[in-house]
């Protein structure tokens, strides 16, 4: 299969809203790994500053299954969440994989890096030498991975941990890197975004990406140019109360400004994603998620942060 | 006397590293350390309250409905609002389904590497097999089951993302009840999913769990704790959230209590944190540098005593599980409960009225602080809130694992994980981490969540004192005339613990 064909598989499948993204994709990544001799992807995975929900989001990917992932997708070779080795066990493969796979490993990180107090706030382990902090590993792995995935938005941008004021001065990974990290937001990530990724970096490498480094086949579009209540939005048809089937703009929907193909994706499955269960789209894949969508429930033009630079809520972003 | 630190244990939500003295071969000394703080409190400073639920979510991602949920009931304090019967089942089921997610992938995902031999490939490389009991046969099946535990987990959160519209951080399940309608369709493919759940926990996870508890049966003596538990009581139900399914409790010397949250005093003596003498709040503030302190989280005390929460505790104060405090019981509990859960969303989905979004949000705040309690997956959370005009001036959070992974408080006496800890033999090095780590795991400890701060001496637990005891000495009442079912009061697991 050809790269502008992959892509076009992705999106079209989003929209069909068939569920199939996945279950074409893996037989597809299958068969090009076979035809060009390559392996699975190598990957260390930390988790830094974030509440988890990216581990779980991932381990709810169907088609391919989590197991399915690990056998015919990545090799997981550090992962806090994951690994069967503890203690210093696991260090060792940590620095194992460093030395074996340097340049070619990909790292995954989820959570933000607290940079205040010597990266203090988060300390990945122990050691006899001292505390290994986020911000050490990060920097330390980053500089010598092939690939840098940031997976949610604490990680892509600093998101909920970062969030004012700010106390262990938390940003996002590629803040504390000088490299391309590509970002795969979202509170949390929607599996197929991220295990998409991991495909699109296994069979053509690094996937074209938004002026937020995201990859534009999941985050190209805005969750209001695809709502399924668009229709509503231009007969100004809003909803009085949480609950309704109207437009949710007035309820605080930050659609109109947020890149995510939500509407056609859906979650778990693909069974359904906030706006069709009668609540506000609120931002979570945004730059400046969450502090650039509270309050939560109010309209876009009444929200703290004012939001000069949205797009048109009728155009296509760029 | 030799030190072992084991840093970092693995499959849990978060960082953890802990620190261990063993002499002779027995653990004397346990410091349990967690190496991540975020400051979740400050950030909801100053947000609009009705951002609670959505924001508190991202505390946790394997518990998020939890922070959701009780969000959720300290809205409805605040507003008061009235919460009709329909969006109560359907809040049962949402809550419940993160319950089975949670203790599935904490028994397949996390456990089952402490006992069973996985296949020699990432993630599973470095595994220590020192102390593998199974028989071959028996060791391979189990390993394979992990695969059908992945499926039956995200079913889990299918039947939470069918009516909250995505997991974690569920959107529908707001004050004022449910936004989403339980139509027909929803309820009859919730049905099916759930049916599936049900199966796979009967097939699988049940006689797994026997398995595992026959053959590593010394575990019933090992890691024990001083069997002070505590729950706030899970599954609400009335107009007002006032009735729970299962009831709160303080078990201390064989004795059930009713739970008053003015005995809850937290403290910093071993955490990194530092009280502001300067300021007139007199506020905590974070403090990496604090000498002789080992973690982020604070010790949390009810009558100046640590006290353990989770399933087991949940389990034992209902009469729903007779057995000791150890490993095993912790394990076993956690599996019982999973099956009273599916069998509880059943009958819950069962009398669902299909009919419109069962939500009304009063628009006017009747009260302006509130403090509101659940059990959350690994025992009893606690969510308060002070507010200037519609704005959170201060909000404060008790996790569960600030109950299990307590330090030691200024009088050097251990929390739950720490006491459990003690006095375990390690007989050979090459179980040092083994043996410890199948302990600390019992208690499904959550980093993520455990580190936020609560300061107890200024915060509005106090002031709510009275309007506290008040609702309390209410929900005892009621407590009395609580919704069980009878077959679940009937149910004997037959693996529990042999004393």
């Amino acid at each position: 299969m050809e790269k502008v064909d992959f892509i076009k598989l992705c999106q079209d499948s989003a929209k069909a809203n068939n569920h199939e993204l996945s279950a074409k994709l893996l037989p597809s990544a299958r068969q090009y790994l076979l035809e060009h001799g390559l392996g699975k992807l190598p990957v260390i995975w930390l988790e830094t500053n974030d509440s988890g929900d990216n581990n779980i989001a991932f381990m709810n990917t169907t088609y391919p299954y989590l197991n399915q992932v690990f056998r015919d997708m990545i090799d997981l070779l550090y992962s806090n969440t994951f690994m069967a080795a503890q203690g210093t066990d696991a260090l060792q493969l940590l620095e194992d994989t460093m030395n074996h796979y340097q340049g070619k490993f990909t790292l995954v990180v989820e959570g933000a890096v607290p940079a205040k107090d010597g990266g203090l706030y988060n300390v990945i382990a122990r050691t006899k030498k001292g505390p290994l902090t986020a911000l050490d590993a990060v920097v330390r792995l980053g500089e010598a991975a092939q690939y840098v995935v940031a997976i949610g938005t604490c990680a892509s941008f600093g998101g909920a941990s970062s969030a004012a004021p700010n106390v262990t001065g938390s940003v996002g990974i590629s803040q504390v890197l000088k490299r391309q990290v590509i970002n795969v937001s979202g509170c949390p990530v929607n599996p197929d975004w991220f295990v998409g990724t991991l495909a699109h970096l296994l069979m053509y490498g690094p996937p074209e990406v938004d002026e937020l480094n995201r990859p534009k086949l999941f985050y190209g579009a805005t969750v209001h140019r695809h709502c399924q209540r668009r229709s509503y939005f231009d007969n100004k048809e809003y909803a009085k109360q949480l609950g309704d089937i109207e437009c949710m703009f007035s309820q605080g929907c930050s659609g109109p400004r947020t890149g995510s193909d939500c509407p056609y994706r859906q979650w778990i499955n693909h069974v359904s994603w906030p706006v069709k269960v009668n609540t506000p789209c609120i931002g979570c894949t945004n730059r400046d998620f969450p502090d650039g969508s509270a309050p939560f429930f109010s309209p876009l033009p009444q929200k703290t942060t004012s939001h000069k630079q949205q797009p048109d809520m009728g155009k296509e972003r760029p | 006397m030799q030190k072992i630190l084991f840093s970092p244990v693995t499959r849990l939500s978060g960082l953890l590293s802990v620190e261990l003295s063993v002499d002779q071969g027995t653990i004397t000394e346990a410091d349990v350390s967690a190496t991540m703080f975020r400051g979740f409190e400050y950030i909801m400073r100053n947000h609009h309250v009705t951002d609670a639920v959505y924001l508190t979510q991202r505390i946790c991602g394997i518990c998020s409905m939890a922070h959701g949920a009780v969000a959720s009931y300290l809205l409805d304090q605040l507003y008061d609002n009235d919460i009709n019967e329909n969006a109560q089942y359907l809040r049962n089921i949402m809550f419940g389904a993160d319950f089975l997610q949670n203790h599935i992938r904490h028994f397949y995902l996390f456990g089952l590497p402490d006992f069973v031999i996985m296949p020699n490939q990432p993630p599973f490389l470095s595994q220590n097999c020192t102390d593998c009991r199974l028989n071959q046969k028996d060791n391979n099946r189990l390993a394979t089951h992990v695969t059908e535990a992945v499926k039956a987990a995200e079913k889990s959160h299918q039947i939470l993302a069918l009516f909250g519209g995505k997991a974690p951080h569920q959107h529908s399940f707001l004050h004022g009840g449910v936004a989403v309608p339980p139509t027909v369709d929803k309820i009859t493919q919730a049905l099916a999913l759930i049916d599936d759940i049900h199966d796979f926990v009967n097939r699988y996870m049940l006689p797994d769990t026997e398995l595992i508890s026959t053959c590593y049966n010394d575990y019933y003596h090992i890691g024990e704790t001083d069997g002070r538990f505590l729950s706030f009581g899970l599954f609400r139900f009335g107009n007002k959230n006032e009735q729970m399914l299962w009831k709160s409790g303080v078990l201390d010397d064989g004795i059930v209590t009713q739970p008053q949250l003015e005995l809850i005093r937290e403290d910093i003596a071993r955490a990194w944190f530092e009280r502001a003498k300067w300021l007139d709040d007199g506020e905590i503030r974070p403090a990496p540098y604090k000498s002789g302190a080992y973690t982020w989280t604070k010790a949390v005390l009810y009558q100046g005593l640590h006290h353990e929460g989770g399933p087991l505790a949940r389990m034992t104060i209902n009469g729903l599980y007779n057995g000791g405090t150890s490993t095993m019981d912790r394990i076993a509990a956690r599996t019982l409960e999973t099956l009273l859960i599916t069998e509880l969303i059943k009958e819950w989905l069962c009398k669902l009225k299909a009919g419109p979004a069962p939500i009304c949000q009063k628009k006017e705040l009747v009260r302006n602080q509130a403090i509101s309690v659940t059990d959350a997956m690994r025992g009893a959370l606690l969510h308060c809130a002070q507010l200037q005009g519609e704005k959170v001036e201060k909000y404060d959070i008790i996790t569960p694992t600030v109950w299990n992974f307590s330090p030691k408080d200024e009088y050097g006496n251990r929390g739950p994980a720490e006491t459990a800890l003690i006095g375990t033999e390690i007989p050979s090095s090459e179980l040092k981490f083994v043996i410890p780590g199948r302990i600390i795991r019992s208690f499904d400890p959550c980093i993520s969540c455990a580190t936020h701060i609560l300061d107890a001496r200024t915060n509005s637990a106090v002031q709510l004192k009275h309007y506290f005891l008040s609702r309390l000495s209410t929900l005892s009442q009621q407590l009395h005339n609580s919704m069980t079912t009878g077959d679940i009061i009937s149910y004997q697991p037959i693996w529990v613990s042999p004393n």
